[in-house]
């Protein structure tokens, strides 16, 4: 995969994705035709951004099942890069449905299943990056991490499940069971939008794998020359 | 089998843990009373769930990492590991352990918390309510001795453990208390509750498949 695609290829193919989605909802799709009327536009990055961070979740969850089955360390970095990256995107998705929220429902915060569960989200894997930092041992700290990103991972849709108890909310219901409920227009930049996020969420994950490579490779120089 | 009954045995000849959780629980609710009691003669009935929920948890996080330092600091389970178990069987017996404890805690702080804050009898509803219980407290210790394990064994130790336990159990504390209160507040209604009570049955099953799955690499070398 490594030699598939260039970096800077990847980084412009996302740009380019993701300007054309907003001039696609903002140009071609029409004003949403219910109460949410023009603030509905944000919903071409916000949705993307949120499926991002679970696909960037994902990967840490596959990466870490890969290490505990290989114990080789490349998995473990793979799971660091895309959690970060994931809670980056998650505190994106917050930002944006808080905008939304203020704009639609003229609340800045509701606790509502999505909302709710990506806070939990958030802290989860804040809890994650803590659980790393206090763990020396390389091996030890790579299998702690592996051990709590497939618990984490496994805790998101229960809590979204869990959070369904909780009194009723605002969100809408975009993509049922019945189809997506997005005219064709819509759907255009919508997908458009989601393809950019997720060619920018490799783009990223290839770059900061490299920069791990390149502090390892100084940590290795340094310590070539005993400092 | 025997490690849980050196678990009991130390416990019962010391008894240091178990009388501080006592005293904790009921100090809890002497402080959820003042915390919420908003005016005079307030009915405090629809809070008791979530009281009764938020005391357990953080009972058990005390009740974890002590739990588990005995057996760091005089180097116990280096000879736990030496012995010619599956770690697994470690984790169900630590698992067993707390929640025999949990379980000890309950039955004093229910009819404490009952006996000062519930205005309506739940008798009828009794059976139901265990159930929660029970479905409850095995999903809270089988997280709870799988993150206490991993976090001993790190430099923060206690100071870390409720950072990685209280996000992954927040959905036992909505489901319980939710059921919880039902029962409290409304009697029984049986489609609201059976959607919790299934729910925490599968968050158990998951947990405790997870954990097992899990524990011998979380236990170390």
């Amino acid at each position: 995969m490594k030699q598939l695609v260039s970096a800077p290829a990847l980084f412009v193919g996302a740009g380019i994705c993701l300007v054309g989605g907003l001039l696609l909802a903002f140009l071609y799709a029409p004003v949403d035709a219910s109460s949410m009327g023009f603030s509905q536009k944000i919903f071409y990055y916000h949705v993307p951004i949120a499926e991002t961070a679970l696909v960037a979740f994902g990967i840490a969850f596959v990466a870490a099942i890969a290490y505990l089955r290989t114990q080789n360390l490349k998995w473990d970095r793979l799971g660091v890069v895309c959690v970060r990256l994931g809670l980056l995107f998650s505190l994106l998705v917050m930002i944006t449905g808080m905008i939304w929220g203020k704009a639609a429902w003229d609340v800045w915060w509701a606790w509502e299943p999505r909302l709710t569960t990506f806070l939990l989200v958030c802290f989860l894997y804040i809890a994650y990056l803590v659980l790393r930092s206090v763990v020396e041992e390389e091996q030890r700290r790579a299998t702690y991490a592996a051990v709590f990103a497939i618990i984490a991972f496994i805790d998101v849709p229960i809590t979204f499940f869990a959070t369904r108890f909780l009194p009723e909310g605002l969100h809408p219901v975009v993509i049922t069971a019945g189809g997506t409920g997005m005219e064709g227009s819509m759907l255009v930049g919508f997908l458009i939008s989601m393809l950019g996020m997720t060619l920018l969420l490799v783009a990223l994950i290839r770059r900061d794998l490299a920069v791990e490579d390149l502090k390892d490779r100084v940590a290795d120089l340094k310590h070539s020359i005993g400092g | 089998m025997a490690i849980l009954r050196k678990d009991l045995i130390r416990e019962l000849r010391t008894r240091e843990m178990l009388i501080s959780m006592i005293l904790f629980v009921l100090l809890a609710m002497v402080i959820f009373h003042y915390a919420f009691t908003v005016k005079e003669g307030a009915d405090l009935t629809y809070f008791t769930g979530g009281m009764l929920w938020v005391t357990f948890i953080f009972a058990m996080l005390l009740g974890l990492n002590r739990s588990f330092a005995q057996e760091k600091d005089e180097r116990c389970l280096d000879g736990l590991l030496l012995c010619p178990v599956d770690r697994v069987i470690i984790f169900l017996a630590k698992t067993a352990g707390n929640l025999i404890f949990l379980l000890l805690i309950q039955v004093v702080a229910v009819p404490v918390f009952t006996l000062f804050f519930v205005e309506r009898s739940y008798v009828g509803d009794l059976l139901p309510f265990l159930v929660v219980l029970l479905l409850a407290d095995v999903g809270i210790c089988a997280l709870g001795t799988l993150l206490a394990t991993i976090s001993m064994n790190t430099r923060s130790r206690d100071l870390l453990l409720p950072i990685i336990f209280l996000p992954l159990i927040v959905p036992v504390l909505i489901a319980a208390t939710g059921a919880t209160t039902l029962i409290f507040a409304e009697g029984a209604g049986f489609g609201g509750l059976l959607a919790r009570v299934l729910f925490l049955l599968g968050f158990d099953a998951v947990f405790v498949v997870a954990a097992y799955g899990t524990y011998d690499f979380a236990i170390g070398e």
